[in-house]
């Protein structure tokens, strides 16, 4: 899938244009190099068109599963949440006024949407660690290549402790963590998104790299 | 800045966010300072480590998963929207009327309906009692698994008492089988050639996607990369054709793609599959399209293939 551009794209890529990566590297998928084959989907969609719909569901969907796995840790409430931000989109669509771009739009739904859910899960104090839900690892496909076993043993014992570090954070904290270090946005992108500044999202970053340097410390 | 300035500043520097005055300042006390430097080094070893997570690219069930049940639920909100927005409509039409039009219409409008509702619970008092309504002939078995799309025409038989209904209707059928079954390759090649729907024509292309040895598969699979409305199918294409077994044909294919696709994603995917496979005839293809492609990128791509195939030659 195209989407994998986003983590092929060198430093090179990014130089061309400054803090453009993201939106060079969604615009290869959705047409937005040129901005124009994005639009006319957007408005298509917005007069009822289902097929322009459903190419620009096709378009980001991917990107926003792998967003909501991450940000969720579970297959099963990840599959809840990609319809349940799908939905409010295709809802919301005829209001959207081309304030942001619409992949901004777009994210930002999501994040509510997973934000939302993170709250619910936290006031329900039913954060559990990734291996307590067993799904998580089934939902996802491992894009490297294979790891001896020993190797494999041990960087999976490292990504449960990160996990579970990760899980410790507050929603805006790991919102902000996640899309910085795991999908490249710049804080900029990333305020628009949360709906707050680029301060507040540095300052998030900030904590968030503080709590996890805390609760990983031994493994560094 | 001094070395607590440089400790706080740190985080947004290994991101590459400090901005250019900070970043300046910073560097110019990283190179006179070693315990700050190698406070650097152990964040950046702490970066490494956070990369060892697993990447998260969903797998194909879930994704496909997500799909059809997305379908499903907008399926359901377009049947509800219809009825929604025709009374948003209605509502705002009326709003733009002179208020005592707006008034009439509304009255007429009560008044029909009145009248449809009170001929409407004659009629199935009416049905209740004719023999028809107890001892219909249809049995529920008898529509299971049909969608019923529409009615083309209700017919009463005036022997019998009963009433003919002509519907268009669907049923849906799973098919099985390997890809092997000539006729199951057969609806996969026809769909993703035609098949309206251009999700259903994306999922078609993963399924066929590994039996690329097949001439009518790969033929399929060069089509969609060339001709599919769709830029998301057409790049998806282009990644089955990436892990194509190379010949002529593939080549004359994906140079035409790159000369002619309309998408600048799709034209440099193309030329990053052309670059893979060295072939130095392409050199001149790709020196026009460095010098004339419209779009900056596609002529960056082009050049960063060009040195690159230069570079490989012996």
């Amino acid at each position: 899938m195209n989407m994998g551009r986003l983590s092929k794209m060198g430093s090179e890529e990014a130089a061309m244009s400054d803090g453009a990566c993201w939106e060079l590297t969604e615009g290869v998928t959705a047409e937005t190099v040129e901005g124009d084959g994005e639009f006319v989907l957007v408005r298509r969609a917005q007069a009822g068109d289902a097929a322009a719909f459903e190419a620009l569901v096709r378009a980001y969907d991917r990107k926003v599963l792998s967003i909501i796995l991450r940000m969720v840790g579970s297959a099963d409430i990840a599959r809840d949440l990609y319809q349940e931000a799908f939905l409010k989109v295709f809802r919301s669509l005829p209001r959207f006024r081309f304030q942001s771009s619409f992949s901004t739009w777009l994210y930002r739904v999501v994040m509510n949407v997973c934000l939302d859910q993170m709250r619910r899960q936290q006031s329900r104090n039913e954060t559990a660690a990734p291996e307590e839900h067993g799904d998580y690892f089934d939902g996802l496909r491992d894009a490297r290549p294979a790891l001896d076993p020993a190797r494999a043993l041990e960087s999976r014992e490292i990504g449960q402790r990160l996990e579970q570090a990760l899980a410790s954070l507050n929603p805006r904290e790991r919102a902000v963590f996640e899309l910085r270090h795991y999908e490249g946005l710049k804080l900029r992108a990333i305020g628009e998104i949360c709906g707050t500044t680029e301060e507040t999202a540095k300052n998030c970053l900030f904590r968030a790299t503080q709590k996890l340097r805390h609760a990983l410390g031994d493994l560094g | 800045m001094n070395c607590e300035e440089v400790r706080h500043h740190l985080v947004l520097y290994l991101y590459d966010e400090a901005g250019p005055e900070r970043r300046a300042a910073l560097e110019a006390h990283l190179a006179g300072c070693g315990a700050c430097r190698a406070r650097l080094e152990d964040g950046r070893k702490f970066h490494r480590l956070l990369s060892e997570r697993p990447t998260t690219e969903p797998s194909p069930e879930l994704l496909a998963q997500c799909r059809r049940a997305l379908n499903l639920a907008i399926e359901d909100e377009l049947d509800k929207v219809t009825w929604r927005g025709l009374f948003r409509n209605f509502l705002s039409s009326l709003s733009a009327l002179p208020g005592p039009r707006a008034a009439g219409v509304l009255t007429l409008l009560m008044l029909g309906f009145g009248l449809g509702w009170t001929l409407r619970r004659e009629a199935a008092a009416r049905r209740s009692l004719s023999p028809l309504g107890s001892s219909s002939p249809l049995k529920e078995a008898d529509l299971a698994g049909f969608h019923i799309r529409g009615i083309r025409q209700v017919q009463r038989d005036p022997r019998t008492g009963g009433v003919k209904i002509t519907v268009d209707a669907e049923r849906r059928v799973t098919l099985t089988g390997s890809l092997d079954n000539p006729r199951i390759r057969a609806i996969l090649v026809e769909a993703v050639k035609s098949y309206r729907n251009p999700g259903i024509r994306r999922d078609t292309l993963d399924a066929l996607r590994n039996d690329d040895q097949n001439p009518a598969v790969r033929s399929a699979l060069l089509y969609a990369m060339e001709h599919d409305p769709n830029v998301g199918v057409r790049l998806d294409a282009l990644q089955s054709v990436r892990s194509m077994p190379w010949s002529p044909e593939v080549e004359q294919a994906v140079l035409r793609a790159v000369e002619r696709d309309s998408n600048p994603g799709v034209r440099v995917e193309a030329v990053d599959v052309l670059a893979r496979h060295a072939n130095p005839k392409i050199l001149p293809a790709l020196r026009q399209l460095a010098a004339t492609d419209r779009n900056p990128y596609v002529r960056f791509e082009c050049a960063k293939a060009m040195r690159q195939l230069m570079a490989d030659q012996p």
